[in-house]
């Protein structure tokens, strides 16, 4: 086992057969294993994971093994508080029953305010079941942002959500904001506001939206079977290549493609549903529809079952 | 060369602006290079406006510094004609970088016309709002919605916030000259309402021009390509919003092709910006 220092700042653990190996990490047991021969480089590793668990059939009340909660360190800046519990015996009690040692409370307090956003994110997350993943870039996101302090008159809350929505962007699952200002208390406006200064503060950008990312979503909250889901992001797609629908919003155009699959297929949705769905109003939707329209034979997919024909399909 | 003089006689000691060609001269001087590579030349421009431009930087390069903005709205003298070829002065650096339009592009032949000029000057003394608006036509004070007096005047067709301080902003106008005028009327209002009115340090604070560029623009193309100065969300605003560095202006870009310009504070640079962005926007046309 060798654990060579090379008088870096940090020592660094190779394996002696390997030494150009990354060495896989694996916490469960502690250990640093080199993934070429399999030997464990490094043991008695800190674990960081989870509290481990012990199921004893004694009165669980009192866990030895509880060594606190998981240490986040990417987003807390090295959280390593000591928080004192509440005491037990009589001997934790001053004079008028109350506790001594009431110090349980204050815990980073620094870094308070960006935990609350990280609850106030996970919250609103789980609203709309997103991943794991795209929470953890909001965090980062929000953690950037909070750092460079650019923003910081403007509400956390506000800034959550739209780190929230830029999120979903990067990570090409874009959510509309009116689905996250339905999540969040802030108003559209101030999202769309932080949004883009969120943008110039930290220097990136965004793709654009297009129609097909949201066909998935629109279409199975309607309860539309596949083809017709299929159908629509041709339509959509099509529509935009062809230029039908100049300077009309991807959401309006998504919206009006998904009315004319489901309306020549068996499931007929109304403009009303498809527009509660979509955050579209209806009259957009019939906006978008009729620019559609026209050239409705061209849009839809080669290999599609029409159950009304094309000819046939409602007017407005 | 006649000086439109319609207002009454301002402090003159800023004298005419030196280098050799002044603002009052003649469009059809011969005295007007006509094409001299540092901006690309209209061939036919019936408003003449960017070969005054060309004169004027001539006449400034050689020695002049930055001269002020209120020296400059005061001296230009202009027809009473609105959106016609006013004579102005651009305010340059000594070091005015080129405009990036290679040489050999031709210039757009298009003019921005400008759409609203807001200003502000101040009366100098202090105001009793009320008695403005009761004496005063067309005033309405609201004290509790908007501490400042809303007068309207018809001619030029305008509208100014009165504030007690003495202060006053005036917005509406369609162009530099129009705007002063509003403003002195304006001034003379209160003057006639019996207060020491005043009129010191007219500014104008922006200006707005909107043009045609005569056809559709690819915005999507355009926020790829022109990313750190583009920002277009559809589901926000359906215009591509284009800040541009040099000179500070934003522009607003639709797909329709028309475009709105701000954040000017002089009629030049609303004409810089739209020669600057003409060519990008040659390259985003939509081609169906």
């Amino acid at each position: 086992m060798a654990s060579t220092s090379r008088g870096d700042s940090l020592p660094k653990v190779q394996c002696p057969n390997h030494p150009d190996a990354i060495l896989v990490e694996d916490y469960r047991a502690g250990d640093m294993i080199c993934p070429e021969c399999g030997l464990v480089v490094g043991d008695r590793v800190i674990d960081v994971g989870s509290e481990w668990r012990t199921f004893t059939n004694e009165k669980a009340t009192k866990d030895p093994s509880r060594v606190g909660d998981t240490q986040n360190p990417l987003l807390n800046g090295g959280d390593l508080t000591t928080m004192i519990s509440k005491g037990t015996g009589a001997a934790s009690f001053d004079e008028f029953g109350n506790s001594k040692y009431q110090n349980r409370r204050t815990m980073s307090s620094s870094d308070r305010a960006m935990l609350n956003a990280f609850k106030e994110i996970t919250t609103m997350a789980d609203r709309i079941n997103l991943p794991r993943n795209i929470i953890d870039r909001t965090n980062n996101l929000f953690k950037q942002v909070y750092e460079q302090k650019s923003l910081k008159g403007r509400s956390n809350d506000a800034i959550a959500s739209a780190c929230l929505y830029i999120a979903c962007r990067q990570e090409g699952v874009p959510r509309t904001f009116k689905e996250i200002c339905a999540v969040s208390r802030i108003s559209k406006k101030e999202i769309g506001r932080c949004f883009k200064l969120i943008l110039k503060a930290l220097e990136t950008s965004v793709d654009l939206i297009t129609t097909g990312d949201f066909m998935s979503r629109f279409c199975s909250n309607l309860g539309l079977p596949k083809q017709v889901q299929m159908a629509a992001t041709y339509i959509a797609r099509k529509a935009v290549e062809l230029d039908l629908v100049p300077g009309r919003s991807p959401i309006s155009v998504a919206a009006a493609a998904i009315y004319m699959a489901s309306q020549a297929s068996a499931e007929k949705k109304t403009q009303k549903e498809i527009g509660d769905i979509a955050g579209v109003a209806d009259v957009t939707i019939r906006q978008s529809y009729r620019l559609i329209y026209p050239r409705a034979a061209d849009l839809f997919p080669p290999d599609f079952k029409f159950d009304t024909p094309v000819d046939k399909l409602p007017q407005l | 060369m006649e000086q439109n003089n319609s207002l009454p006689p301002f402090p003159q000691g800023l004298a005419s602006p030196q280098g050799a060609m002044t603002p009052g001269l003649p469009i059809f001087s011969p005295m007007m290079p006509y094409g001299t590579g540092l901006t690309p030349q209209p061939v036919q421009n019936t408003n003449s406006l960017s070969l005054l431009e060309e004169q004027q930087r001539h006449g400034m390069v050689g020695g002049s510094g930055q001269t002020p903005q209120l020296y400059h709205s005061q001296v230009s003298t202009t027809t009473a004609l609105p959106g016609n070829t006013p004579l102005y002065n651009t305010p340059l650096t000594p070091m005015t970088p080129v405009t990036p339009a290679t040489p050999a592009s031709e210039s757009s032949g298009i003019v921005p016309q400008l759409q609203n000029i807001v200003s502000t000057v101040n009366l100098g003394c202090k105001l009793d709002l009320k008695t403005i608006a009761l004496r005063a036509r067309n005033a309405e004070y609201n004290p509790k919605r908007f501490a400042a007096v809303i007068m309207r005047i018809r001619e030029p067709r305008t509208t100014a916030l009165i504030f007690s301080s003495g202060k006053m902003v005036c917005t509406g106008a369609k162009s530099e000259e129009q705007s002063r005028l509003a403003a002195r009327k304006y001034a003379r209002v209160v003057q006639k309402l019996g207060f020491p009115a005043k009129f010191l340090d007219f500014k104008i604070q922006n200006m707005v021009g909107s043009c045609d560029v005569k056809f559709p623009i690819r915005l999507e193309g355009l926020v790829l390509t022109h990313q750190q100065f583009s920002s277009y969300e559809p589901e926000l605003f359906p215009g591509l919003i284009y800040r541009m560095i040099k000179p500070r202006i934003v522009l607003l870009i639709f797909v329709s092709g028309k475009v709105v310009l701000t954040g000017a504070k002089v009629r030049g640079e609303i004409y810089e910006a739209f020669e600057n962005i003409y060519p990008i926007l040659k390259g985003f046309r939509k081609t169906t």
